[in-house]
């Protein structure tokens, strides 16, 4: 049997450069993992974690779940495409076992098998499969029907604005949407000449018979399979250079993550995997309030991590961005977005100045004694109210304070670190860890999420709890050592802080808080799909007023809830929002001080 | 008769008011308040000439008593204004030929400044508040005691581009050097610390004030901005700001400290634009026609602006334009 014509040569050339661009990454990606990251694959992948990973390879890869929780239309042509393709292929291999029995058949053989089934004169037909593969071929053509429509009315899938793309996705993208419909007119060509297929390529093929000769169609049957696959061929060399690496990079990036692999502060081999996961789907476009708010559109997650994967990231686009992880957590992928940006940036400036952190040493304002220690924050000192009101607070508690920073102190490193100027950080890092140390604290409590972040995620403080204030006080109030009053009527509505919600997933504790006191009205966008206040200390690209269209946009939607107060408890929330509101602006910390028993 | 309606009672509008009666005008004057007299009636004395505000507000009233043709309405607002007709906020409708607008300015709240912690800290205190103690006569710390250490800081939401006010509010800088030599004429004793970005002397005998509070009262002078103010153990207040002529950071601890809050276009300047077709500048005050051959008319014929409603202005300005007011509208009724 022969498994080999000329027209296959572009497919085979294609496949080939495809196997060793793909092999290359992954051996050099894999290679230069630190060893840390090593060693956790090794632990790992022969454990419960793999068959975990497995299933969210089926999940995601293939149906793509996350999606269709974005708009069910997107997922379903994100889904027809890639996991109706993959059955084509395994059925296609279930094909030509079922006709040739267990032997060696050449990759094009599977691929073209219609051809290469009348090429040996298999004249049997088969027409379970016929239809089978008829009905997957649909399927796909469902998707790409989709994806054309998408160009046209990119809302009717639930997406204001789609990617800008390169000229290698254009490409790769051009060969894709042309696969499957030259695949439809090869086999219904080989179906009308030949006969076999079953209610499409047989229909079709019924159908062409009808109106062109013989003649015709002997001289387009060849042509057909060519065009198919250079179609082919053209894909596939495009596709380790373009968005589609995606298809194939997503797997991987899958079971690492189940190994617990993530990225970090400073880049590493692991990067790659996250970087060219990215589909550049441009599901992470819509929700950015720079595009929405501001209309500045190059600087969104998309572009971002297409700059980086193709080495031409300027600090324009890596500082342009607020830090809120609205994309993040709608990254159909998982990317670890917010992470990748900061080590982008760590790379690109991260000039860390000795001599400019010397005041650090021995310095030590801080007042009082006791297991609970509160950490201000630069911004809460700015908001004098918030510091007044936990003075209360405490005092009515009857809780023994020690103050970090009262009386001045050294700034956590959250802003440095969001600059990417991570090694200065480390150094007020470790001052503020040594001075928790030195105080002998166990409970350290502070009212700025963007502290809190820090020291959850940074700070090395085994045997410390730390505490956002919402947490602490309603920690009081369940313990009864704060008594508060309801007042009928009061109402209040709540901006989740960014650094507090999705940064570090405190979402009911604030609202409980409230609810002791009032009535909480939410707000349109609330908790996971917040907006930010504009005002993050993470872009040092945007200015002022471009800040404040933001905080007013925010504004208007707290305004519009009715409440008396906006309650927020992020001093720098809090500060950005007064600015645009017409209502008055108050810290959690605020409304409990004023309505203590 | 003609019919001019006249809104605000402050300088501005007492001013422009008197000049339309001469001309023969039937004038309505509008003052939200129970008084005329506006911002004023809370001032003490004036720059640079220390004038009583009262004697500048009664010689307006004076102008005023008696006059047939005027119609003094207090405790009323405009809703809507339009060159033919005046909507009142009681409801009444007001028939009218021409309408002038010199409602001034709001002065900036301090609270929005959380940092400077005034309605926080006892002895955080406006310029506004201080001109209230020297005409109650007891400039006092709130515990009765004198201040010994006095900060003076200027540019409270002026040239702040974080509370939305970029523009300079042009009479603070001489407000805050006649405050600093009236505090050391009380209190000789003391040392009194103004804290300032630019020092902007535009008007005659500024820039002599200024120097006079060197070298006869020596008041000081640091370039540099306040960042923050928190209270200490003893009742008083730390200051941190930046000395930005030596390039140094610096704690004071002073007990009182006077924020010279600028003056922000008036809040009611929005409902207004939304109610009528007059243009608003993007600070929010509202847009004269010209800058320099309209600059008291609006871009709507038939209504006209006087004093700081278009922009920040002093005293003497603002009388001024009241003049300049009265004769646009005179101008404009014989046109048409």
């Amino acid at each position: 049997m022969t498994f080999f014509a000329k027209f296959c040569i572009p497919f085979i050339i294609g496949a080939a450069i495809l196997f060793i661009v793909i092999a290359c990454k992954y051996i050099s990606w894999l290679k230069n993992l630190p060893r840390q990251d090593l060693k956790l694959i090794a632990v790992n992948i022969f454990s419960f974690k793999s068959i975990k990973a497995v299933w969210e390879v089926i999940c995601e890869s293939l149906l793509h779940r996350r999606i269709f929780r974005v708009n069910r239309m997107l997922g379903y042509m994100h889904m027809s495409l890639a996991f109706g393709w993959f059955l084509l292929i395994a059925v296609g291999w279930i094909e030509t076992v079922a006709y040739l029995g267990f032997k060696w058949v050449p990759l094009q053989g599977h691929v073209f098998f219609k051809y290469f089934a009348v090429l040996n004169s298999i004249n049997e037909h088969k027409p379970l499969f016929d239809f089978v593969m008829d009905l997957l071929l649909l399927f796909v053509l469902s998707g790409v029907g989709l994806a054309w429509f998408k160009r046209v009315r990119s809302r009717a899938l639930g997406m204001k604005r789609t990617t800008k793309h390169v000229a290698f996705d254009r490409m790769a993208l051009s060969a894709l949407w042309f696969i499957f419909p030259l695949r439809l007119l090869a086999e219904s060509c080989t179906a009308a000449i030949y006969g076999g297929g079953s209610f499409l390529t047989g229909g079709i093929g019924i159908l062409l018979s009808k109106t062109m000769s013989t003649y015709t169609l002997e001289m387009i049957y060849e042509p057909l399979w060519w065009l198919y696959s250079i179609a082919l061929g053209t894909f596939f060399v495009a596709m380790p250079f373009s968005r589609y690496m995606h298809i194939f990079t997503e797997i991987p990036l899958i079971f690492l993550r189940n190994y617990r692999l993530r990225p970090e502060a400073k880049e590493k081999s692991y990067d790659n995997f996250e970087v060219e996961a990215c589909s550049r789907c441009g599901i992470c476009i819509d929700p950015c309030q720079l595009q929405s708010q501001l209309g500045i559109n190059e600087v969104q997650s998309v572009y971002f991590l297409r700059d980086r994967r193709y080495n031409m990231l300027q600090q324009k686009i890596a500082n342009n961005c607020l830090m809120c992880g609205r994309c993040e957590q709608i990254c159909p992928v998982g990317i670890n977005l917010n992470t990748l940006r900061l080590n982008s940036r760590t790379s690109m400036r991260n000039i860390p100045n000795e001599g400019r952190y010397n005041y650090l040493r021995g310095v030590d304002r801080s007042t009082g004694s006791g297991k609970v220690g509160y950490f201000a924050g630069c911004m809460t000192l700015l908001t004098p109210n918030t510091l007044s009101a936990m003075q209360k607070i405490f005092s009515t508690a009857r809780e023994d304070v020690w103050w970090a920073d009262k009386d001045g102190g050294v700034c956590c490193g959250r802003p440095l670190k969001l600059s990417g100027e991570s090694d200065s950080a480390q150094k007020m890092i470790d001052y503020n860890t040594e001075l928790f140390r030195k105080h002998n604290i166990s409970t350290l409590v502070t009212s700025c999420p963007i502290c809190l972040k820090v020291f959850r995620e940074e700070y090395r403080l085994e045997g410390i709890e730390v505490l956002h204030h919402s947490e602490y006080i309603l920690r009081l109030m369940k313990n009864g050592k704060l008594k508060v009053k309801y007042t009928v009527g009061s109402t209040y509505t709540y901006h989740d802080p960014c650094e507090l919600g999705r940064g570090c997933g405190i979402y009911d504790e604030p609202r409980a808080v409230i609810e002791a006191v009032g009535e909480l009205l939410e707000p349109k966008h609330n908790r996971k799909d917040a907006f930010c206040c504009g005002s993050s200390v993470a872009n040092t690209a945007i200015n002022d007023s471009q800040q404040l269209t933001i905080a007013t946009k925010v504004a208007e939607e707290l305004d519009q809830t009715g409440a008396a107060k906006i309650v927020t408890s992020c001093p720098l929330c809090k500060k950005a929002i007064k600015r645009g509101a017409k209502t008055q602006v108050v810290d959690l910390s605020e409304i409990i001080a004023e309505n203590i028993k | 008769m003609k019919h001019v309606i006249v809104i605000g009672g402050g300088v501005a509008g007492m001013q422009c008011a008197s000049e339309l009666l001469k001309e023969g005008v039937k004038v309505t004057l509008l003052e939200k308040e129970q008084n005329t007299g506006g911002k004023l009636r809370n001032w003490y004395k004036l720059f640079p000439t220390y004038t009583p505000a009262e004697e500048v507000l009664s010689a307006l009233r004076h102008k005023l008593t008696g006059a047939k043709n005027l119609t003094l309405k207090t405790g009323v607002e405009a809703t809507a204004i339009t060159p033919k007709k005046v909507t009142l906020s009681t409801g009444e409708q007001l028939d009218c030929d021409a309408a002038v607008i010199a409602t001034g300015f709001t002065l900036f709240d301090a609270r929005v400044k959380e940092e400077y912690g005034y309605g926080i800290y006892d002895n955080v205190i406006t310029s506004a508040d201080l001109e209230q103690m020297f005409v109650r006569g007891e400039v006092r710390l709130k515990n009765g005691a004198k201040p010994k250490r006095i900060a003076i800081l200027h540019c409270v939401g002026s040239r702040d581009e974080k509370v939305c006010q970029r523009h300079c509010s042009k009479v603070c800088c001489v407000t805050g050097v006649k405050q600093a030599i009236e505090l050391k004429r009380l209190f000789p004793e003391a040392n009194v610390f103004n804290f300032y970005m630019d020092i902007r002397m535009f008007g005659p005998g500024y820039e002599e004030m200024y120097r006079e509070a060197q070298t006869q009262y020596n008041v000081h002078f640091v370039r540099g901005r306040i960042s923050e103010v928190s209270p200490t153990f003893d009742d008083k207040l730390q200051i941190k700001a930046e000395d930005t002529l030596t390039g140094r950071p610096l704690k004071m601890g002073v007990d009182m400290l006077v924020l010279l809050v600028g003056m922000k276009s008036n809040d009611m300047n929005s409902a207004l634009v939304e109610n009528s077709f007059l243009k608003q500048q993007p600070s929010g005050f509202m847009q004269p026609r010209n800058s320099f051959l309209g600059n008291v008319e609006s871009n709507v014929g038939g209504i006209f602006y006087a004093g700081a409603v278009t922009a920040p202005k002093n005293v003497g300005e603002s009388l001024n334009e009241g003049v300049a007011a009265a004769r646009a509208t005179i101008d404009w009724l014989a046109r048409k």
